[in-house]
Parts: C-alpha cells; sequence; structure tokens
C-alpha cells in the first residue's frame, strides 16, 4: 500500500498552494479540511436522507409510499403516524447510529492495523461483543438484548486476547489478521454452544438478534450508541490525526513528539467501545465495519484517516440494507444476513483486486 | 510465495524430522489407534461403567447376556466410534490435500468455507425441498462441498494475483460468511430447520446412525484412495506448477482429482457429524513437522492424526460436562484456535516448505 505524506501542519503557511485543502483557524490551534472529503460527507449526509425517507416508506401493510413520508410530518391517520413515528423511524436511527460506530470502528482498527482487512469482525472483536450481549441476556433470562455495556464489555475482553495473542497491535498486520480469525471462530463456537443450551423460542430469536437484526430496536436502543458516538468520535478525530503520522513510519510521530503507544492505545480502546456498543444495537452486520471505511477512503481520497465519511457511509450501508432487507423475501430477512450476502463477495473483490 | 529453492540460505537451523522412521514407525499409531477405539468404546455416559463394557469387549458372557449394555455397546457407542475414526481421518486427509493444492499451510476445509458449502448444501435441502433424508442431506453436502472447493482452488490457483497465505484464508473467510448469509436466509424463512440445525452445526457425533455411516462409507473410501494414489503427483504441487510439470506431473488434471477427493473427504464428513472446523488444519500441521518430506507419509499421517484426535475430541465430549454432552466441534475450535495463533506467530510456518529442505 502507498500513501501519499499526509499534509502536516507545521505552522510554515504553505497551505494556500493547495487548493484541494481549506486551512481552519482558531487562535493558535489550525486544521485542514480536505474540500473531497467535505464534499463526501454532503453526498452522504443526502444518501442517508434518501435513505431514511425509503426506510420510512416501505414496509407491510398500506402505510408505503408518499403516504408514509407524509405520515412522517404528522399529515395522516393516526394509526399511520404511529407505524412511521413509533416504528419505522426509531428503527431507522437505531440503525444508522449502528452503522456509524460500525463504520468509525473499523476505519480506527484498519488505521491502527495498517491493513485495510483488519476490521473488527474479523479480528474477533464483533464476536466477542456478541458473546458478551447474549451471555448477559441469558444470564438475566429474560433472553432479551438489554444491558449496553455487555457488548462494549465482551468486545473489550476479545481485543484484549487477540492483542496480548498478536504480540500487538501496529507493526504486524498479518498476525493480527491470523490470531483474529482464530479467536473469532472460538467464540463463536461459544456462542452457538450458548444457543443449544437454550430453549428453542430463546435460542430463536436471540439466534436472529446475533445474524445482525434491526426489528424491534428503537431510540432507547439508539440511544447509549448515540452518546458513545457525541463522546468518543472527537476522540477519535483527535487520535486519528496523530495516528495519521504512524503511516510515514515510527520515527516520523516520535520526532514531532507524538507519543505513539499511547495514541494507539487510545485509538484501540474507542475502536473496541464503539464497535461493542454497535454490535449492541443490531448484532454483529457483517462486513460494515470493513466496506464503510473503504468505500470512504475511496470517495474522500486518500489523505488522512476519513473518520466522519465512514460513519455516514456505515450508516448509509445499514440503513439501507435494512430496508432492502423488508422488500427482498417473503418474511423480513436480517440486515445481517443481507450484508454477509453482499459483504463476502465485495470482500473477495477487495482481496483480488487489490486497490487498497 | 516463494517457492523453495535451494540456493536461498535457510532462515532458521533446519528442524530434524521428530524421529527417524522404523519398524516402530508402523507400530505407534496402529496402537494408538486400538487404545483409542477401545477407550472410545467403552467410555461414556450412562449406567454402564468402564469395567462392565470392558468385560463386554472381551466377549464375556454375563455382560453379552444384558440387553440394555448389548444396545449402548452396538447401536450407541459402536458407529460412534466408527464415525470419529472415519471422518476425523478423512478431514486431516483432506486438509493436507487443500494445503498441498493451495500451497498454503493455513489451509483447512473449515476456514476455506468448504464447510459451510457443505453446510449450505443441507440447509438448502431441508428447507427448500423440505427433504429430510440422510442419503439426501450426504449428496447435498458433497455438492455445497464441491462448489465451495471449486471456487477456493480457482481463487487460490488464479496466476494473476498471487495470494499470500493470509489472504486466501481470507478470502475463506469471505466465502464462508457468503455461504453462511445464505443459509442464515434459509433458515430465518422456515422454521422446521433451525431447531436441527442448532445442534448440527456446532459438529457432534451423537446420533449417527449404523446405516448412516455405511452410507457414507464408500464416498469416504473413494476420496482417501484417490488421495493416495495421486500422492505423489499432489505432493509436486506444493513445489509450484514449473516443477511439477518439469518433474513429469500434470498439474491441472492433478488439482482436479484432488478437489474431488477434498470435496468427497470434507462433504462426507460434514454430511455426518456438521462442520468440524480446524480438524485438517491441525493434522496436517502436525503431520508435516513428523515427516517433512513425503506427502504420501503426510497424507497417511494426518489421517491417522485427525481420526486420533476427534475420537479423542469426541471422548472429551461425553464427559466434560456430564450427563449433558458437549458438541466435539466446539472442543476442536477451542483446540484449534490457540493452534492457528502459534502457527500464526511462529515465522517459519507460514510456509509448506523450508528454503533448503528438499
Amino acid at each position: 500500500m502507498t500513501h501519499p505524506m499526509p499534509e502536516l501542519s507545521t505552522g510554515l503557511n504553505r497551505h494556500h498552494l493547495h487548493p484541494d485543502v481549506w486551512t481552519v483557524r482558531a487562535g493558535s490551534y489550525s486544521f485542514l479540511v480536505s474540500k473531497r472529503a467535505s464534499a463526501a460527507v454532503v453526498g452522504l449526509g443526502l444518501l442517508l436522507f434518501v435513505s431514511a425517507c425509503l426506510s420510512v416508506a416501505v414496509g407491510s401493510g398500506e402505510t408505503t409510499g408518499f403516504t408514509a413520508v407524509k405520515a412522517l410530518f404528522g399529515e395522516g391517520t393516526q394509526v399511520q403516524t404511529q407505524i412511521v413515528q413509533v416504528l419505522r423511524l426509531p428503527r431507522f436511527a437505531a440503525g444508522a447510529a449502528a452503522g456509524a460506530a460500525l463504520g468509525v470502528a473499523g476505519c480506527l482498527i484498519q488505521t491502527l492495523a495498517r491493513n485495510r482487512l483488519a476490521t473488527p469482525d474479523i479480528i474477533g472483536v464483533n464476536d466477542g461483543a456478541v458473546a458478551g450481549v447474549l451471555l448477559v441476556a441469558i444470564a438475566s433470562s429474560a433472553a432479551a438484548i438489554g444491558a449496553w455495556w455487555a457488548g462494549p464489555a465482551g468486545a473489550a475482553v476479545a481485543a484484549a486476547i487477540v492483542v496480548a495473542a498478536a504480540g500487538s497491535m501496529g507493526t504486524t498486520g498479518y498476525r493480527v489478521l491470523v490470531v483474529g480469525i482464530g479467536v473469532a471462530v472460538m467464540l463463536d463456537s461459544l456462542v452457538q454452544l450458548t444457543l443449544a443450551r437454550q430453549d428453542l423460542d430463546a435460542a430463536r430469536s436471540l439466534y436472529t438478534w446475533s445474524l445482525g437484526y434491526l426489528n424491534g430496536r428503537d431510540y432507547s436502543s439508539a440511544l447509549p450508541v448515540a452518546i458513545g458516538l457525541a463522546v468518543l468520535l472527537p476522540v477519535a478525530l483527535a487520535v486519528a490525526r496523530r495516528l495519521n503520522l504512524s503511516r510515514l513510519g515510527e520515527e516520523v510521530p516520535t520526532t514531532l513528539g507524538v507519543p505513539l503507544n499511547r495514541v494507539r492505545f487510545a485509538a484501540l480502546i474507542v475502536a473496541v467501545g464503539l464497535a461493542g456498543l454497535g454490535v449492541g444495537v443490531g448484532g454483529p452486520i457483517a462486513f460494515i465495519a470493513l466496506a464503510a471505511p473503504i468505500i470512504a477512503s475511496r470517495l474522500a481520497g486518500p489523505r488522512g484517516v476519513p473518520l466522519l465519511v465512514s460513519a455516514l457511509s456505515g450508516a448509509a450501508l445499514v440503513t439501507l440494507c435494512d430496508t432492502l432487507g423488508r422488500v427482498v423475501g417473503a418474511a423480513e430477512v436480517p440486515v445481517g444476513v443481507l450484508t454477509s450476502l453482499l459483504g463476502g463477495p465485495f470482500l473477495l473483490w477487495v482481496l483480488l483486486t487489490r486497490k487498497v | 510465495m516463494k517457492n523453495a529453492s535451494a540456493t536461498l540460505p535457510p532462515k532458521q537451523p533446519t528442524r530434524t524430522p521428530l524421529k527417524k522412521r522404523s519398524a516402530m514407525s508402523v507400530w505407534v499409531p496402529l496402537l494408538s489407534l486400538a487404545f483409542l477405539l477401545a477407550a472410545s468404546m467403552v467410555i461414556g455416559g450412562g449406567e454402564h461403567g468402564i469395567w462392565q463394557s470392558a468385560k463386554f469387549l472381551l466377549g464375556n458372557a454375563e455382560a453379552r447376556a444384558n440387553d440394555h449394555l448389548h444396545m449402548v455397546m452396538t447401536t450407541l457407542r459402536l458407529p460412534r466410534t466408527l464415525v470419529a475414526l472415519s471422518a476425523g481421518a478423512a478431514l486431516g486427509i483432506a486438509g493436507c490435500l487443500l494445503q498441498s493444492i493451495t500451497r498454503n499451510p493455513l489451509a483447512d476445509p473449515g476456514l476455506m468455507g468448504v464447510n459451510a458449502g457443505a453446510a449450505l448444501g443441507v440447509v438448502a435441502l431441508i428447507s427448500l425441498f423440505g427433504v429430510d433424508s440422510s442419503s439426501a442431506s450426504i449428496v447435498a453436502a458433497l455438492l455445497g462441498a464441491l462448489g465451495a472447493s471449486l471456487i477456493v482452488v480457482a481463487i487460490a490457483s488464479s496466476t494473476k494475483n498471487k495470494l499470500t497465505p493470509l489472504h486466501l484464508v481470507l478470502a475463506g473467510v469471505a466465502l464462508a460468511a457468503t455461504f453462511r448469509g445464505a443459509t442464515s436466509f434459509l433458515l430465518t424463512s422456515s422454521d422446521v430447520s433451525y431447531d436441527r440445525y442448532r445442534y448440527w452445526i456446532l459438529g457432534s457425533l451423537s446420533g449417527i446412525s449404523t446405516g448412516e455411516f455405511l452410507a457414507v462409507l464408500p464416498i469416504f473410501a473413494l476420496g482417501i484412495a484417490l488421495a493416495l494414489i495421486f500422492a505423489r503427483p499432489t505432493g509436486a504441487l506444493a513445489l509450484g506448477d514449473d516443477v511439477a510439470t518439469a518433474l513429469g506431473h500434470r498439474p491441472a488434471t492433478t488439482r482436479v482429482v484432488a478437489i474431488m477427493a477434498v470435496t468427497c473427504l470434507a462433504g462426507a464428513a460434514v454430511a455426518l457429524c456438521g462442520p468440524i472446523a480446524f480438524l485438517g488444519l491441525l493434522a496436517a500441521f502436525v503431520a508435516r513437522r513428523i515427516e517433512p518430506e513425503k506427502f504420501s507419509v503426510q497424507l497417511l499421517l494426518a489421517g491417522w492424526i485427525g481420526g486420533c484426535v476427534l475420537i479423542l475430541a469426541d471422548i472429551g465430549a461425553r464427559v466434560i460436562i456430564r450427563p449433558y454432552e458437549a458438541p466435539a466441534g466446539v472442543i476442536l475450535a477451542v483446540i484449534g484456535g490457540p493452534l492457528l495463533i502459534v502457527i500464526a506467530r511462529s515465522r517459519g510456518m507460514m510456509t509448506l516448505r523450508r528454503p533448503g529442505g528438499h
């Protein structure tokens, strides 16, 4: 992988030479805003809005199309507004929040491992979150996905195992992957074992959730992720800017006085927290963490770490696939099933073209 | 991946094989296997202790007259033991073959999506056609495994982009995910199948009847025969197509035969006891450490190791959480995960043959 030199804000005011960057100054602080990335953010924002309209407009019954969109703004019968405002819009919000969290987590871990294929679902972090959520759900005997902390806790345990077994996160990209695949398979069989010990109805609903499913998710399930994003995204942005320096090798950040190990650790914590929260909403929606950052870097260009763009593409991918799942089958298809079906070939394509 | 070449200095001191082959090397596998088979026949849940079961095996008239014990021994433990032996051997040999054709020390029917393909075949049969007979599910598993292994090998042998071992495993992950997605699509759209699926997916050997085993036996035999007859050309594939051609083999033909063998072995094993991951990886890995040179010996060793490990895992499955059964597949995943980590951490393990080792 070749990376062009990222822009370093060194106080030498050369940025007017770069027509594709805006320099934003606030007192003694300044940072660069890539025009291309901004365009990507605007475009994806529009796409997300379209996705919101679609997810509100698509469904069973007669509350579809323009009727549904009008009901969203309170024009329509009471039943229609109920369906749209209590079921569909909250579900969209939950999906968007989960997708954004997974996208950011994926982008951070890819940057950490300096490998486009290192994502929370491949290195076992998502499986850890699933195991955590399931164990807590079963222990509380309600067979309902509840506790918001269970996902991040499981993800953290899995990440700790992977990082400890691989020896590090940053320098040995391939080793992290192989170790992660091993950990993922182990955790997955643990999950299947837990499911086999439940009674059929509980197991069925948990199994469906473990595929990645947004049915019945609402504002209350989206809230932890939204708070997580609000708190962790600024941290992630600050960390990513420093992490970006590590692309130039170990010496450059050291020379600039950036404590690389601490930065990496912070990035890992943020990524694991977001992945865990994201999984807690709608299960381990496959391949979002892989595809969103790849799409984001194609859109925003190779400069920097496109966290915001990744968040938006993750949200758009999840919500669009969720809407698609309500259309394609006779019964509703869980969003994670669709993303595996689409994401598997996508990963193969990435592997075989290797432009990443 | 670099092919082996004698000009490269060895990166590490070449290991000597664990022991020189001698008359003992035939007896050790045979005796260990006999011991494990006997253990698998006498250890188990239920009211019959080890001693009583042993008396039954040795032909004690009093034990033979006990109807219930007779039932346990002949209709429960005997098929289980035979299935563990043959499915384990099949997966071991399949792992060895896959590693050689893909030139990849991390290849494994479970990791590469071959098992997931077979699983998709079985689930598709049950949910789409409502057929639930063991012979039909064997055919479905074979078809699924064939499709998957064809794709794996096509990806691995595409000349345009040489895939490193890691990338091939990732391709396998992608493939397995796609198949699993299709499988869950079918499962979520039909109510009947999930209950059976959730036990079967764990990889368990309980409840397989002698009849089911006998139906699959010819397929196992065919796979093993193909593997052994074509051992020499298949082993040469690991040296790269050019070298294999120079040695007088036909790489393309060999690959097709080897894929057929992998399909028979992995497909039949999955049809019988569900998708068991890591066993092929583990068996082939250990076999290569014992005998780094001769591929035919590696195959036999991998078969022996696979059989022994699966019998052991199945005995473990019966006793670990008594009175319940733990699935053997889970036990193997718990052993296999760390092994994969060990292989990933050791530098020289990412290649099939050591430079200068041949």
